[in-house]
Order: C-alpha cells, then structure tokens, then sequence
C-alpha cells in the first residue's frame, strides 16, 4: 500500500501544484498596490462591482455595522463617560477618530494585493511574538499586561496575534497543501505556533485570547486541509480532560474561580456578589430589554451599573435598549457579514486568499459568538470584545484593516467569477 | 480507509478535489459559526429577555430605584359639630445616607450642623454619619424652623464640601390635639409611627391611617438621580376622618364639673361621666377625670410622678408604666363597680314588667330584713315603714327591694339582668371593654338575689348601666352605644355612616312610660331632690355603692361609690347621664350628696345647651334668668326706661348724662327683677363691693341679701321651697362690681341621705 500511495500523491501534488501552488517568483513580480491606472488599462474600473471592484454588499454591510456600533456606543458609553471623564463625548469623539483611522486603513488596504502578505506572513508572526513579550515586560494594570501604550491608543498584542496567526496558517496551508494531511505539517505547527503563543498569552494572562487564538488555530488547519482525525483526536483529549475535571469535582471548582461563571444571580457570599457584578447587571440589563426594548438611549442599566458598558458588555446594553428583536437583528447583520465574507473568499482565484479570506471574517463569526455567550453568562467573564461595537482604538483599526484585506481578496474574487 | 477513499475520488474528479473539500469544510465552519453559533447566541438572548425578562427585570427595577415612603396624613377627628378633637399637621423628617460621605471632613461638617439644629449628641450624629448605609433617620418630627435650618445646612454643605446628597428631609406628620385633655380616654394618642394607641386612635386606626404613598426616582449606582426624568409616584392616600358623636361642647360641660367634683370630694380613684342619647345610643360625653394631655401622654401627673421617684430604682420603672397604663384607662368602659341603689331602677322596671308590683303593692320596712339567716340592713337603720311601689323606689329602701327581687325569682332576675345587656359586652366602639362579674348559672343563692336586687355584690361597666338606664327610659330598647357617627374619606366623600343599633326591647313601652313617671316624680318630690334641674323633668336615681374587698382609701369607714344616674325630661327621655365618683373621701360619700349636685350642674347647662324645652313651675318662673340688655349710649332716663321694660330695677352710679357702661354686660343671664347698674362716669366705674355669704340662706333669702349689695343672683339647681343654698362660684369676701352676677347653688335642705 505504501508505495502506491505515495506515487498517488506524487501525482495528486503535481496537479495541485499547478492549480494552486503560489510561485516566490510570481509574487516578486507583482506590485504592492495594484495602481487604478493599470486597472483602467485593462478594465473599466469598477469600484463596487463585478471585476477588480470590492465586493459592494460586504462593504455596505461593514458600514452598517459600524454606523450602528458606533451610535450604540456613544449611547452605552455616555453616562459612563460623564462620571468618569467629565465629558459624555470622551469616548465618541475618540472612537470617531479610530473609526476614521480605521477606514482609511480599510480603503489602503482593499487597494493592497494581499498577495504581498504572503511574502510578510512569517514576519508578521515574528511582530505579534515581539508585541506578546514586550507587554510582559511593560508593567501592566493590576498585574494584567495586555496593553502595549502607543500615545493615542493602546495596541493590544493579542489582537496582532490573531491575525498573525489566521494570516501564518493561511500561508502555510496554501504552502503546504499538499502535505497538510501529514500531521507534521499540520498538528506539528498548529501545536508549536498555538503552543508559544498561548504560553505568551498565559503569562499576561488573556485567557479568553488564549481560547480564541486556539479556535482560529483549529478553524485554519480544519480549512487549511487537516485531517479531520485530528480533529477528532483533539475533541476527544479536551473533552476527556474536562471529564476527569467533572468526576474529580475540579470543574465546578475551576467554574466558580473563573470570576463566578453562571453564578451572577446566585448570592453565595459577598466577595463572589462582587465579583460577578458586572456579569449580573450585563442580565439585568438583557432582560430589562424584553422584547422590544427600553427605546434607544434608555438604557438605565448604563448609568453605572454596568461597569465599562461601552466595552465588552456593549451588546448587554445594545439589547436593554433595542429589545431581543434589534438585537437579533444585529446579530442577523452580522451573520450576513460571516455569510458573505466567507462566501466572497471561496471565489478568491487563489487557495492563500480563499483562506485568508476565510480566517478573517470566521473570526468576526467567532468573535460575535463569545461575546454574546459572555454576556449572558454561558461563558466566563474573559474580556472578548464586539467588533465594530465596541469601544477601542488597536483593535477596531485593526479590525477595519483586516476587513480591506477581505475587501482587497474580494476584488479577485470578482473577477473570477467573471 | 477514509484517505484511501479520498484519494480514489479525488482520481475520479481530479479537478474538483481540493476545492471540493475546501468547500466542504466552509460548510461545516459556517453551520458551526452561524446555526449552532449564532443561533445558541439568539436563543440565550431570546431565553434571558422573554422568559426571564420579567424577573431580571423587576432585580434591575429593584437596584436601579429609589423607594421613598411619603407617609400618609392621618385622618382628622372631629367632634359631633365639626369641631377639630385630633388632626395631623406637616412635619419633617432628617434622614441620610452616609454611604455617600467621602472622607472625614464632610462627616464632621454635617454631624455638626446637624447636632446643632437639631439639638442632638455631636458624637451620636457622628456615628451615624460613618455608617454604611443609605438610609438612616436623624431625627422625626422636626418643625418648619428646624426645617429651614437643615435646608440651609444642604446648601452649605453641597456648595462647601460637596457632599449636599447626603441629607434629605422627607416628609412627616405629627399629631396635635387642639383640646389637649379634653374626651381624652374617648380619642386616645398615637405613637411615635402614628400608630394608633388607645381610645378611637386605636380602634379606628385602618381608617385613620391611610396607605402610605411611595415616591419612585431612578437613581444611578451612586444614589444620584439620573439625568433623565424617570420618577413615579404613588399618591399617598391619606386616612379618613372620623366624626364622633362626642359634642365637644357637652363634653367640656361634663369634664368642667366632674373635675369640680374630685376637688369637692376628695375623689381618690377618678369619676365617670358618660351621657348618652336615649334613643340612638350615641355617646354625647364621655369623660374620665383625670384624663391626661393627648399632646403629651407620657407626661404622669406631678403627684403621681413624686411618688415613683421617691420609690426606689429598680421599682420605679414598673411604677411608671402601671401609672401611665392607669392613668390612660378609660375607666367608663374599662373598669367595673358595684351599681348599687342606681340598679334599683332595672329591678323595678323589671317588676313592672312581669306583673308582680303595681301602684297599691306595699312593702314594708324594719330597718332589716333576715335572708337565709343573713340579717341586711337598709341605709335608714330606723326603717322605712309601710311604703307603696313608688315610695319604696323614692326612698331607695332595701328591704322592699329585697322582697320586689323575690317577687321577681332568680330565673327571671337572671333573664332580664342578660335581657338588659349586663352580660355582655355593649359592644362599643372603643378598646378595652370589660365584662361583667354575674353569678355563674346555678350558684346563685337566695342572699345574693337578695343584695343582687339593690345593686350590690355584682359589677358591671358604667357603660353597661348607662345603657340599662337608656333602655329603661326609651321604651325598652337595649341599645348599642357608639362613639363615632360618621366615617369620611379625605374628600369628604361619606365612607360609612353609623346607624343606631337596637339589640332587643327588654321592657315594654308601657313599663319604660310608667318608669319615667316614678323615676321623675322621685326627682322632683322625693328623696333624690337633689337630681332636680329647674326648669326640666328630670328622671334619675341616685346610688352609693360599697367596695366590698377593697382596702380601705377613703376617710370612712369603707370605701364607696358615689353615683347618679338619670335622664331628661322625664316625660320624653332624650339625654341619659350617669354619674359617678369611685371613692370619695371628702365630707360626704353618698351619691345624693356628692354625684348627684354634678349632675344637676351638668344638666342644668347640657339641656338648655341642647335647646331641650324648659317647663317652668309658676314658682321657678320667678327665678327664671333673663338676658341683659344693651343700655349704653342712651341718656340715663332712656337706659333707665329700657331697663324696666325688660323687667329689671336699675342705679344709676356717676354724674354723667349718658350711659358709658353697664353692670351685668349686654346679654348676660340675670333673674326678672334683678338689679342693672348703669355707669355714666369713668370714676363711678371702680366702685366696688365685697361679695356676702350666700350659702345656707333660702331663695328668698338670697335675693333680698344679694339686692341690699346691689348685686345680682343667678339660681342654679332647685330653687323651690324647702331648699337652702349650698355654693356661690364667687367666694365671701370678694371685690366685684355693683350688678355683678353670682351663681348660687341649692339642693334640698331636707334631704334623707337615701344611699
């Protein structure tokens, strides 16, 4: 059997090679921005349409999101931003100038061949490596160090390290195709990337980066072309794990430490009341909304009771005011936006970009998802933002850069489908 | 197996392959973020705002409002004419919340300012203000001035130390009565919650209180108000008003003279006095002296006080709460007494009833009579003879009494003593009703019939007897006494309207009309002259009643009770008062002579007060007051013409030609043919006279003495032959003006001490 499989692969590879293998050289060739004047050349250029254009429906829907995400902000932020700075504006008016970093960003990007990152992605992995060492040697909040300070923001490396990672495994997966079945091309990495970047997250600590980061790690190998046996071995070792944590009792235990998880109503003692606070007043406002919701701007929950309600718990807010019904719809949005992005990548005329295109926007999928379930209590209280809700200069640019990068693989994707 | 079977249909559709399984997988990856995803994140929300909603609403609601309680005003308490007896006027309350302090200073500024107004301890308002708490009462019932201060004190301390959140004033009441003792064991007092605590206070309490509103304000989670409008209010509904049939008029009157009384009488355990009306069995009076101020309950007269503070420590404050719940006792309802000779009314009209008297029974008297061995003696120790029904009943004799009980048998003694209502309660509107001390079924003996039939070794309420008396004047009927008539709501609006409440008729009219007969004509003519009012047909018997079991307080041998108890006119009853004085230990014990000129003296103003038609005698028409008239400014022949007209003789003092003043004033009560001294200069204004002695002449007597002084003599109590006056209200020796008035008193001056 041997043998014949590998001279099967042989010529299974081949016909991968020249249908999906990225040439050095080729990438060497092209320029780092596509000019418009040479698309004119070609085509008659198109901005937002079929062939070179950006995809208009998943920058429309961007735009939505950010418009709704920026008034829910200024509504969830403003008390709080009157007793805290002064000024009810404070976080507006910061967030509008992010926005506005963020968008150019955005527009710089959609004209950047995100072929050039192929080139970069190993280094870019290097920076996010560099950033997660550096915060641990900067002093940090608390004993928390998850912010590097950059004058009119904080860059949150985490935030570096989830691209890096979705950009490094899209790299590498569309590299190694061929050999990602092979564990050693697959797992060895996933556990080796994975691994140092958790161990740096570990040691900050960012637990709920750490879960992300191996969420996306999974999701790009998965779609990168890992065995799914792999998967399977994985699933069965955490679920395993989480057994003999159950059997031991040890579960429960790890379940109250983790900040009172799905304990926020359950008066057990004065310090855990405490503790769980904001996750109790992220209910009270959730059920507050009912239905249809206070109206926008009525939130009462924002006026202290939720603490730092224009970060995290945003969406808590969001559904005090908007009802279950707005905040389904924005959920709707949003998953209109994965759909999308998702569907849009899966036309890009190369594996690099399908993955790439892929790994970004699952991440807003997946970034939506835990938010929600932290604010409702289904998952502990660890710090996952909203994307375009929440409050936050590093990772909303960040953010907006990434989405031009989908922007940008959604011009070849057009034109493919052309 | 799985890679081999890849590999052979990635032969197959070689094309297709890998971008098959990437597509694939997409799949996957988006069922897994969008289905399972998204939609557990829609159904937890979903879970969490409709089936939850409402809970973790109500926590929200819970934390994110601030409950005020706005109290309720009280109901106001009204006299039968509208007249305020207890009302409930503004006050403030100081509370804060001193978890809103931040440092030191602030505390100390606030707990200064507000020890200062307020008058309290520094250090105890300072230990309040390091409390962690967000509400703490300062102090209650601050007045408007207090009020001013503390606001002044918010504004320095916000504009100062920017702490002015701290201290609020929330409203309050505070109860006032205007009348201060007056009827006080009928309204009773409330409590520092104006809680209702004795008297219609207590009793009608759920009316009077109201329901207590709340003031709702958002706050956020530093107490503050939010910026934006998000306040409800519950209305407090204020308490009810209630109308009592108390006319407060009748009432001073009583308390007036009741109070005269225990001076007069050494009264050693207070005295009662209730009137009622007959026929609706609405309580007009009802006095307990002493009673003591509403205004300030917990205040013991000063004797009383002397007494437990000379008591040592440790016994002191049980002295004082045994006092205070002494002295709040409403004695007419509360504690029970032995009738005595006044129950002799009830055993007649029971008589009359069943047959057994008539007007030709005769009884006779030996001074005793022997029951079973037991020798009991009259209170005439040389006996009364031979006497008819209406005799026996006039001379308040014993032994006919004992002899009418035997007529009457025990069942039926027993059947109308329940018929009358003595064994139960009467059911009135006021805590603290006491039940009767009766026989039990089957033990009573023949002795005990015997005494039972004049009043003694039994005791029932003075609000049993007094109704007993009612029934037997209106015809029968048992009522129900009541002391409140009507009950409003804060608008006016009639909540409940009290209707008079016959229990049953215990004896005919008949018996009622004959008992109002014989009980009028022993007022007028017999023994108990000393019950007669000019002027009106007053029914009533008078009672001295010994304390059996008692010790001995009073100056006589044995301790008494003093009562009277009757009813007017007798021919149509419309007002029933009884009497009575527990105790006395002054000159006299019986009830003729210590309740019975109280009562003569109440109802001598309480039925003209009621405009009760006056039937005079041809000879009391002699002594009947007339009003004065206006003779100033006339010339002195005009004043004087004036003068005669009306029926008075006048001097004339001064040197002037016109009238500048008068003696008696304008409509002031003097008898026909009384003496108006008209002034016509300022000098002869201060001429004065001394007041004579007036006491132990006849009528006549007293006129001609009073007329040589040139001063005027208004007749109180009977003023026919055979009666000497016994009181001036202007003392011997006084310096009064010419023409002044002076009431005189009389009572028989052959009065046989019937007990």
């Amino acid at each position: 059997m041997a043998p014949n499989k590998r001279m099967m692969l042989k010529a299974d590879i081949n016909r991968i090679y020249d249908d999906e293998y990225y040439s050095e050289q080729k990438i060497k060739q092209e320029k780092f921005f596509v000019r418009p004047s040479r698309q004119r050349k070609m085509k008659k250029t198109k901005w937002f349409a079929i062939g070179m254009g950006i995809d208009l429906p998943f920058c429309i829907i961007i735009l939505i999101l950010l418009t709704i995400g920026t008034i829910m902000m200024f509504s969830a932020s403003y008390a709080f931003s009157y007793y805290t700075q002064g000024d009810s504006y404070y976080f507006l008016t910061r967030q509008l100038i992010f926005i506005a970093i963020g968008l150019a960003a955005m527009v710089v990007m959609s004209f950047f061949n995100y072929n050039k990152l192929h080139k970069i992605a190993p280094i870019v992995l290097g920076i996010s490596y560099l950033a997660l060492m550096i915060v641990l040697i900067l002093p940090g909040d608390n004993g928390v160090k998850r912010w590097i300070p950059l004058g009119l923001f904080n860059v949150q490396p985490s935030e570096i390290a989830k691209f890096a990672i979705i950009l490094f495994f899209a790299h590498w997966a569309s590299k190694y195709y061929n050999k990602m079945q092979f564990a050693r091309y697959s797992v060895l990495p996933g556990v080796i990337v994975f691994g140092t970047t958790a161990l740096l997250l570990f040691l900050e600590p960012h637990y709920s980066g750490i879960v992300i980061l191996g969420i996306l790690t999974v999701l790009m190998l998965y779609i990168g072309g890992m065995k799914t046996k792999y998967l399977f071995i994985g699933f069965v070792l955490m679920v395993g794990v989480v057994l003999i944590l159950a059997m031991t009792g040890g579960l429960s235990y790890a379940m109250s430490r983790m900040d009172g998880w799905g304990q926020a109503l359950i008066y057990t003692d004065e310090d855990m009341w405490q503790t769980t606070w904001q996750t109790r007043n992220s209910l009270y406002a959730i059920g507050s909304g009912g239905l249809w919701g206070l109206g926008l701007g009525q939130s009462r929950q924002k006026y202290l009771y939720l603490p730092e309600p224009q970060n995290d718990f945003i969406f808590a807010i969001v559904v005090e005011e908007l009802g279950f019904i707005g905040a389904t719809m924005i959920l709707l949005i949003f998953a209109l936006l994965v759909w999308r992005g998702i569907t849009l990548s899966l036309r890009a005329k190369d594996k690099f970009g399908k993955l790439l295109g892929i790994g970004l926007t699952s991440q807003i999928g997946i970034q939506v998802v835990l938010n929600i379930l932290v604010i409702t209590d289904w998952l502990p209280n660890t710090g996952i933002s909203l994307p375009f809700f929440s409050y936050g200069g590093s990772s909303l640019i960040m953010l907006l850069a990434q989405m031009g990068i989908v922007l940008s693989i959604s011009r070849t994707a057009n034109i493919e489908r052309q | 197996m799985e890679n081999n079977g890849n590999i052979r249909k990635n032969s197959k559709k070689a094309a297709k392959g890998p971008n098959q399984r990437l597509r694939q997988r997409t799949a996957v990856l988006i069922i897994l973020i969008l289905v399972v995803g998204f939609g557990a994140a829609i159904a937890r929300l979903g879970y969490l705002t409709i089936v939850q909603g409402s809970s973790l609403q109500e926590a929200a609601v819970g934390q994110q409002l601030k409950d005020t309680t706005i109290p309720a005003k009280r109901g106001t308490i009204y006299d039968a004419n509208g007249k305020v007896l207890a009302e409930s006027a503004s006050v403030w309350q100081v509370v804060m919340a001193p978890i809103y302090f931040e440092n030191d200073e602030q505390r100390k500024a606030a707990a200064e300012g507000l020890s200062e107004i307020l008058g309290l301890d520094y250090d105890n308002v300072y230990e309040k203000t390091t409390q962690e708490s967000y509400y703490v009462v300062v102090k209650r019932k601050i007045e408007v001035e207090a009020r001013d201060k503390v606001l002044e004190l918010i504004d320095t301390l916000s504009e100062k130390y920017d702490c002015g959140n701290v201290i609020q004033l929330l409203d309050d009441y505070k109860r006032y009565y205007p009348q201060n003792d007056l009827a006080s064991c009928v309204i009773g007092f409330t409590g520092s919650d104006e809680q209702g605590l004795e008297g219609v206070e207590y009793q009608y309490d759920d009316y009077l209180s109201g329901t207590p509103g709340r003031i709702v304000t958002a706050k956020n989670a530093r107490g503050t108000d939010m910026p934006f409008q998000y306040e409800q209010n519950v209305e407090a509904e204020d308490g009810n008003n209630i109308y009592l049939t108390i006319d407060e008029t009748v009432q001073s009157i009583c308390e007036k003279y009741m109070k005269q009384g225990i001076v007069d009488n050494n009264v050693l355990n207070r005295g009662v006095c209730i009137a009622m009306d007959v026929n609706t069995g609405a309580i007009l009076a009802m006095v307990t002296v002493d009673g003591y101020d509403l205004n300030d309950p917990y205040t013991l007269p000063k004797e009383t006080q002397k007494k437990i503070d000379a008591l040592a420590k440790d016994k002191q404050a049980q002295a004082e709460s045994e006092a205070l719940s002494a002295m709040w006792r409403n004695k007419a309802i509360t504690d029970t007494y032995m009738p005595g000779s006044v129950f002799k009314m009830c055993t007649a009209s029971m008589a009359l009833e069943e047959g057994k008297v008539n007007d030709n029974s005769t009884f006779t008297c030996g001074g005793s009579m022997v029951v079973s061995d037991k020798t009991i003696h009259c209170h005439a120790l040389g006996g009364h003879g031979t006497q008819n029904f209406v005799q026996a009943i006039c001379n308040s004799c014993n032994p006919a009494f004992i002899q009418i009980g035997q007529l009457i048998g025990m069942n039926k003694f027993c059947q109308y003593y329940q018929g009358f209502g003595f064994s139960q309660k009467t059911g009135i509107d006021l805590p603290g009703e006491a039940e009767d001390s009766f026989w039990a079924e089957g033990t009573m003996t023949d002795v005990d019939l015997a005494v039972a039939s004049f009043g003694q070794n039994f005791s029932i309420t003075p609000i049993q007897m007094i109704t007993a008396c009612a029934a037997v004047a209106n015809g029968g009927y048992v009522l129900q006494p009541y002391v409140v008539s009507k009950i409003t709501d804060s608008d006016g609006n009639v909540i409940k309207n009290v209707e008079k409440k016959v229990k049953r008729q215990v004896i005919s009219k008949e018996t009622s009309d004959k008992m109002n007969e014989i009980l009028g004509y022993n007022t007028s003519t017999a023994g108990a002259t000393a019950g007669y009012v000019a002027g009106y047909k007053v029914a009533g018997k008078t009672g001295t009643s010994e304390k059996i079991g008692s010790k001995v307080e009073s100056t006589f041998s044995e301790d008494y009770i003093a009562s009277f108890c009757g009813y007017a006119p007798a021919d149509d009853p419309q007002i029933a008062m009884l009497v009575f004085f527990d105790t006395p230990s002054g000159d006299a014990y019986y009830g003729s002579q210590v309740a019975s000129p109280v009562f003569i003296n109440i109802m001598s103003e309480v039925l003209p007060y009621l405009e009760i038609k006056t039937e005079y005698t041809d000879s009391e028409l002699e002594y009947v007051d007339v009003s004065a008239g206006d003779y100033t400014g006339m010339t002195v022949s005009e004043a004087e013409t004036a003068a005669q007209n009306d029926g008075f003789t006048t001097t004339v003092k001064g040197e002037g030609d016109k009238v500048i003043a008068q003696i008696p004033s304008v409509s002031s009560k003097i008898p026909t043919g009384g003496n108006v001294v008209l002034y016509t200069d300022d000098t002869s204004k201060s001429e004065t006279v001394m007041v004579p002695n007036l006491v132990g002449y006849s009528a006549s007597e007293v006129n001609s003495v009073a007329s040589s002084y040139g001063l005027n003599v208004s007749f109180s109590g009977a003023s026919d032959t055979g009666v000497v006056s016994t009181s001036q209200d202007i003392a011997e020796g006084t310096s009064v003006s010419p023409g002044t008035v002076i009431t005189v008193t009389f009572s028989s001056s052959t009065t046989t001490f019937n007990d």
